[in-house]
């Protein structure tokens, strides 16, 4: 697994309960997610059509957000699955990509988890040597095997089949994660006192020298 | 912000999220499935590299508008309704194989049906990997999918409704038609390739090839049964269902449990699993010496036997003449305990001087030695008198497939019982055509079909290729395939696990029904892919039956 999955713990609040074995990955998907799901219900709230935003991930969504966080689910998935660190990374970049080829979709409250669910478990299927069947990920995700079924399905018409990722590909998404987590680590930091400068380098120069460690082990499991 | 509410009753019972999730932790712990995983997957085929274009990194948040649209037209949209089956042609590890006639255009094609069945393995990995990769594979010499259409089926909600799932009724890939297969075509009966034939199909193999690996690209799966010929002499590259990609710099950890056993080259039977596009130019290898020498050159019957064949031609490997063989995870199990000097010139000595030479640089033991398709394609060989022909200007057959000869031998079969033949009259009934009422049968069907075929109907519409063993070895049980069933029984095993390199024997016995691995195994090599009932297969040989399928099952 990645080395620096233990290195490095302070940075998120949302995860500060969570296991000290999770991979570093995980709090930053976890963030960026968090984070685009706010906006994006801020944007379907403030827009008049709010409501046909995401209507092409219908197929996505549940009754109402599942009382589950972001950060607790992913760290469910990969605690059970146990599935590569470099499946998230690969799962988040199919959500990219079925984003832009849907425009108009949003990733909201209501079909991240199933989002996620899925896209793992694809990338898991494609990635990793030993994957766990479908069946398996439904239980895991808290959906039906019928229902993961046909949402994997749904995800690969979506996507067009489109799941190739280049190790260019994914070592630019390793480096945006990387980026976001510094820049929002900075601004908290700012935000909170002047008289922690000291630690905004700290946790650069750290992050920095995780950030290869973190690509190059991912793609180094991976790639090969 | 609640986007959706509970507008259709039936979602209420689908969403399983409003059982508080917690529910799935108890069943986490009182299920045992930690164990291990079901499937004991395919060697991963990673992130490729490749052609992609370096996507500039944009997130997911922006408004409508903002976003890139999308390409192309979206597979699946269309329907198989579309299309009008025609006739089965083949029966593989993930569904049938028709004919069928697009009704817009009248073009022939074929539908392969992708199994969905299997409810717990959900899309199978096998498709995933060969829609995957055929989606970034435009060439002439490579099979080209031209879509995926959908079926809603029959299924309807309470209200009588179609439920809308319109994937219900199957998930089909839609194929250039092609006529025949290599290995089938060769199998004919009188069938003899000309020099300029061999030629022009090695050629264009090996073009197909180049282009692959050029893409990074392995096949790992070449063989006779995967190479597609159509009526104008074209050969096309199929069944990637085993492909995947590779990269030059991440060299490592692919699966050793690749390739059909005749054509596995020996770092693989060895146990590396470190290889790249030398294992297919192997494969390339036996195919070529298999035209020249009109019959398989290395039927091992298990992987100790593969390996024994190989060294008896191609004599032993040692650090001399390939440098790191020691240090290959099973060398030492399988190095052989006498040297063996390489005998191959002097075996096939009868055959062309430039043939010969081309097949020495292809059967190398050393991969790193092994020629490139690139450079097989500078071959003297192909620049000599007689000159490849024009695919065009080669014969054209009748069409025959797997499956139908298949069909048509259990029909015989079904005739010769009902004529209560003697036992010792029936060998010679293999051997025969078909009785006057089928070839009747079978040559209307086929004018209906294909109203310009050109092919002359009924012709060699008897016993198909399989069935004409003009040339089969000396014993009559013998058989171009393996006995014992299956070759690739034994992927169904997890690598290393029980012991030795390789499972015991019994474990690739897997003969007659085929297919039996598809839950379990990995799924593309659980080829067993007999048609269940018809998969006995015409010659009274049950353990036969799997490996026909599996040989043959262009389309899987």
């Amino acid at each position: 697994m990645l080395a620096i999955s233990d290195v490095d713990q302070n940075p998120l609040p949302e995860n500060t309960e969570s296991d000290s074995a999770t991979p570093r990955v995980l709090s930053i998907l976890s963030l960026v997610l968090e984070r685009m799901v706010t906006r994006n219900e801020m944007l379907s709230l403030n827009s008049e059509g709010g409501r046909r935003l995401g209507k092409n991930l219908e197929v996505f969504h549940g009754v109402r957000p599942p009382a589950i966080t972001i950060p607790k689910y992913l760290d469910r998935i990969y605690k059970y699955t146990n599935c590569s660190p470099a499946c998230f990374v690969v799962g988040y970049i199919y959500i990219d990509r079925l984003v832009h080829r849907h425009p108009g979709s949003l990733v909201v409250s209501l079909n991240v988890h199933r989002l996620l669910v899925t896209s793992i478990m694809l990338a898991a299927k494609i990635l990793d040597d030993e994957h766990y069947n479908n069946a398996f990920y439904a239980r895991v995700g808290g959906v039906t095997n019928v229902e993961l079924n046909r949402l994997e399905v749904e995800f690969l018409f979506m996507l067009d089949f489109d799941l190739t990722v280049t190790s260019r590909v994914f070592e630019s998404y390793c480096l945006y994660l990387e980026r976001e987590m510094l820049m929002w680590n900075g601004t908290k930091v700012h935000n909170e006192s002047g008289t922690r400068t000291n630690a905004i380098e700290d946790i650069a120069e750290i992050s920095v020298e995780d950030m290869e460690s973190f690509s190059s082990s991912i793609s180094n499991g991976v790639l090969a | 912000m609640p986007v959706k509410q509970s507008k259709h009753k039936s979602r209420l019972k689908e969403n399983v999220f409003t059982l508080p999730f917690f529910s799935c932790q108890s069943i986490i712990t009182y299920t045992p499935f930690l164990s291990a995983p079901q499937n004991p997957k395919f060697p991963f085929d990673s992130i490729s590299v490749s052609q992609e274009q370096p996507a500039a990194v944009s997130m997911a948040i922006a408004a409508p508008g903002q976003l890139n649209t999308t390409e192309s037209p979206t597979w699946g949209s269309r329907s198989v309704d579309c299309f009008e089956k025609l006739e089965q042609i083949g029966e593989g590890t993930y569904g049938q194989v028709y004919m069928a006639r697009e009704i817009k255009t009248g073009e022939i094609v074929a539908l392969k049906k992708i199994r969905m069945d299997n409810e717990r393995e959900g899309f199978p990995i096998t498709a995933i990997r060969e829609i995957k990769i055929l989606k970034k594979l435009h060439h002439e010499n490579v099979i080209k999918l031209k879509e995926i259409v959908t079926s809603s089926g029959p299924e309807k909600d309470e209200q009588g409704r179609p439920d809308g799932n319109k994937y219900k009724g199957g998930i089909y890939m839609v194929f250039e038609y092609m006529d025949h297969d290599l290995t089938g075509l060769a199998d004919r009966p009188g069938m003899r390739f000309t020099v300029p034939q061999i030629k022009c199909y090695m050629r264009q193999l090996l073009t197909g090839l180049h282009y692959c690996h050029v893409n990074q690209v392995l096949h790992r799966d070449i063989k006779g049964s995967n190479l597609l010929i159509d009526n104008e002499g074209n050969l096309k590259l199929a069944d990637f269902g085993l492909a995947r990609s590779f990269s030059n710099d991440h060299n490592g950890n692919l699966t050793n449990r690749v390739i059909t056993l005749w054509y596995r080259p020996p770092e693989l039977l060895l146990g590396t699993t470190k290889y790249g596009p030398a294992v297919d130019m192997w494969s390339v290898g036996c195919i070529f010496a298999e035209l020249l020498h009109g019959k398989p050159i290395f039927p091992g019957k298990d992987e100790p036997e593969q390996l024994s064949k190989i060294f008896d031609l191609c004599g032993a490997p040692d650090e001399n003449n390939w440098p790191g063989v020691s240090k290959i995870p099973w060398y030492n199990n399988f190095k052989p305990t006498r040297p063996l000097k390489r005998r191959l010139r002097e075996t096939y000595r009868h055959f062309d001087r430039h043939a010969l030479e081309l097949l020495e640089k292809m059967l190398t033991l050393d991969p790193s030695q092994r020629i490139s398709a690139k450079d097989a394609l500078d071959a003297e060989y192909f620049w000599i008198d007689p000159l490849p022909c024009d695919p065009k200007s080669l014969p054209k057959y009748e069409a025959s497939h797997e499956f139908q000869t298949k069909k048509k031998r259990q029909q015989q079969r079904q005739h010769d019982e009902a004529m209560k033949r003697q036992k010792t009259h029936h060998q010679q009934q293999q051997h025969s055509r078909l009785p006057p009422t089928m070839q009747q049968q079978s040559g209307q069907a086929h004018g209906q079909m294909r109203p310009n075929a050109p092919m002359q109907l009924g012709a060699g519409g008897g016993p198909g290729h399989h069935y004409g063993k003009a040339r089969a070895g000396p014993s009559s049980g013998s058989n171009r395939y393996p006995q014992g069933g299956n070759p690739s029984g034994g992927y169904n095993h997890p690598p290393n696990r029980g012991g030795g390199p390789y499972p015991p024997p019994q474990a690739y016995g897997r003969g007659g029904g085929g297919n039996s691995g598809y839950a379990v195994g990995p799924p593309n090599y659980s080829q067993g892919g007999g048609s269940g009932a018809g998969s006995g297969g015409g010659r009274g040989n049950a353990p036969m039956g799997g490996n026909r399928g599996q040989q043959y099952n262009n389309w899987q």
